[in-house]
């Protein structure tokens, strides 16, 4: 397989959601996704990054086809899947994978965990009963839920957190997509398990070649685990570097922020207060003009509140969605 | 410093259907004045059954309650539940819940909310409850046009405030505080955290901070006490913490911390949390410990001085026959 070919491209994606007041007000729109663009290749990983209502999920939701776009394309190997509908997604299905934030509510409770398994073999026709015993035993095994035989014929609720979120992902690689998305997979569960469970997706990311993309608040679990990072805030991609790059060279003030804000184990932080931006993100039906970031940032200029500033690549494979590092 | 609160060989157990379960076995320690606590540990550990069991709040299935609680030297746990509510509940500890600001009451404005206990437990007429929850409020970061509204216009941050000016308003001496910062957003997460410091700075207040998050401890604490399996197994002062660990559970446990500046490898520990109906022989953690021996299957541990302030319930490090 080529590696460097692109696998997914998105260009200016906005996903908007229309409310209205009353029957006959002007609709406002949540604009929850407003201008991304960005290429995944084969095999790579992206960890985006964003604070609650930054509109990660939805950006991965809508990457998966369970929203539509209000604009923009997405082009999964070259075809166009922006708005294709549901018939015409069936494939597109096959190459996807979901791994959801909750594994307590993302398992159906009155299935065994090989009904669960076997469900997606079914809708695609995928083998004999009998081979599909073999997959599904050895996407539990993968997933190191062992012995199997015991598992099988286990429901949910007998389950803990870290199995459950197993058995989805189990569930979301059965059918070995080219593309898995991963919302939050481990905010739910404990801290112990949680290095545990990214592990076993990055592994399995790597032995069968997937694209992955890995969404979270958590800037502090994404060091080791993929080749980018993107920053989101209020809508927008604000930052994209490679991991190192981005965490040793951050450029964007927001990105700043995000990585003073977490402390490392140290005592002496407790002497002292973190210099972090007051306030919280901006509501998404009422953006603020010019730049989003622009009324909690602390080097904001004069442009910043009235222009939107564009994605200039700063150096090579890095971005930034900022005025600080634009000319004119 | 004068020790504000203490906890002597303090154990809780429910009735389950199984069994008895036993959410706190013999934990003890001092808080002194202006000091913080953190208590950390998995879920299930027992930590926020120990909360509420200093404040003498125990659910329905509650089975016993052995050992001492004392509050500037009086004894607490015996006393009558109508005497803890008017001398101690509130007045003296109060407590941030976990996930409380998902509770506030949608159709109440936030001042009312936060002057309840004023007007209802201490006669206060409205208007200086109003004024005073006011000043709270104002003291958390919640400016007066919003003390005017209702849950639902405030954002999350702004919603945990509101919680924590509840938790101030009877002048306590001790807060617990339950995650205080679990559901929220890292940047507004060390927002929390920063008023959290000030706080305790200007009201002179004693934090009982519980978490799981290893790092945030760091933020808060003077001394550090980890809980496995209902057990205090270690507790120590902050500058030993991270550096000296003494405990196989606490050692293994940093090791999985991840953190942003240095390059290491992340360990998790295998295997989840014991029952807590029928923990295992011996040391609770000995089926998960890397650092395992002979004597930890078969002799519970007893409490090591490991240090100035600082024990542990590990063999490691310790001569036995």
């Amino acid at each position: 397989m080529n590696n460097n070919e692109t696998l997914l491209k998105v260009e200016d994606l906005k996903v908007w959601f229309e409310i209205r007041k009353s029957v006959v007000s002007q609709p406002m729109y949540v604009k929850a996704v407003d201008g991304i663009s960005f290429d995944l290749k084969k095999g790579e990983s992206i960890s985006l990054v964003g604070e609650s209502g930054s509109g990660k999920t939805t950006l991965g939701r809508t990457l998966l086809r369970l929203y539509k776009a209000t604009g923009g394309k997405i082009f999964f190997e070259e075809q166009d899947i922006t708005n294709l509908d549901s018939t015409d997604l069936k494939w597109y299905r096959k190459e996807t994978g979901f791994v959801q934030q909750d594994p307590f509510g993302a398992l159906p409770s009155h299935f065994t965990i090989y009904r669960t398994l076997e469900e997606p073999l079914i809708i695609n026709k995928i083998g004999t009963p009998e081979e599909r015993k073999n997959l599904i035993f050895n996407a539990l095994e993968e997933v190191k839920l062992t012995p199997v035989i015991d598992f099988i014929q286990k429901y949910p609720h007998m389950l803990s957190g870290g199995q459950m979120q197993r058995v989805v992902i189990a569930r979301a690689l059965i059918m070995r997509p080219k593309l898995v998305i991963a919302d939050e997979p481990v905010s739910m569960l404990d801290a112990s398990v949680r290095i545990e469970i990214l592990e076993l997706l990055k592994e399995l990311q790597e032995r069968h070649q997937m694209s992955l993309i890995y969404i979270t608040h958590d800037l502090a679990t994404v060091r080791a685990f993929s080749n980018w990072i993107f920053i989101m805030y209020a809508g927008n991609l604000v930052e994209k570097a490679q991991t190192k790059e981005l965490l040793q060279n951050p450029l964007h003030p927001y990105t700043k922020a995000l990585l003073s804000a977490i402390p490392d184990p140290d005592p002496e932080n407790r002497k002292k207060l973190r210099d972090i931006p007051p306030g919280e993100p901006p509501n998404l039906v009422e953006l603020p003009q010019g730049c989003r970031f622009h009324p909690r940032c602390a080097n904001v200029m004069d442009i910043c509140k009235k222009e939107e500033p564009k994605d200039i690549e700063v150096k090579n494979n890095h971005w930034v969605k900022c005025w600080l590092f634009q000319e004119g | 410093m004068e020790t504000l609160l203490k906890l002597n060989k303090f154990t809780i157990s429910y009735k389950t259907q199984k069994g008895t379960l036993e959410a706190a076995t013999d934990v003890s320690f001092e808080l002194k004045e202006g000091e913080t606590l953190a208590v950390v540990g998995e879920s299930g550990c027992g930590k926020s059954s120990l909360a509420k069991g200093i404040m003498r709040l125990f659910p329905r299935n509650i089975e016993k309650v052995l050992g001492e609680i004392y509050v500037d030297g009086e004894e607490v746990l015996s006393i009558k539940e109508d005497e803890f509510r008017k001398k101690i509940r509130w007045s003296k500890i109060s407590m941030v819940f976990q996930g409380a600001m998902n509770s506030l009451n949608p159709v109440l404005k936030v001042v009312y909310q936060v002057a309840e206990p004023l007007i209802v437990h201490l006669n206060m007429d409205k208007t200086s409850a109003y004024n005073r929850a006011k000043e709270i409020l104002n003291l958390v970061g919640i400016s007066e046009s919003f003390a005017e509204r209702y849950p639902f216009e405030l954002s999350g941050g702004m919603k945990q405030r509101v919680i924590i000016a509840m938790a101030l308003i009877t002048n306590p001496k001790i807060v617990i505080l339950d995650e205080p910062t679990s559901a929220l957003d890292v940047i507004t997460q060390a927002n929390i955290m920063n008023l959290l410091k000030i706080l305790k700075k200007e009201l002179n207040l004693s934090y009982i901070f519980i978490t799981h998050d290893i790092a945030t401890t760091s933020e808060l604490a003077d001394k550090i006490a980890v809980m496995y399996a209902g057990e205090l197994v270690e507790i120590s002062p902050a500058e030993i913490f991270y550096t000296n660990p003494a405990h196989g559970y606490t050692m293994m446990l940093l090791d999985s911390v991840p953190t942003l500046k240095t390059d290491k490898k992340l360990k998790s520990i295998p295997g989840s949390p014991p029952s807590l109906i029928s923990p295992p022989q011996g040391c609770r953690f000995h089926p998960r410990c890397q650092y395992v021996m002979d004597i930890c299957k078969e002799k519970e541990p007893p409490i090591f001085q490991k240090g100035e302030n600082h024990y542990a319930k590990c063999y490691l490090g310790e001569s036995h026959e």
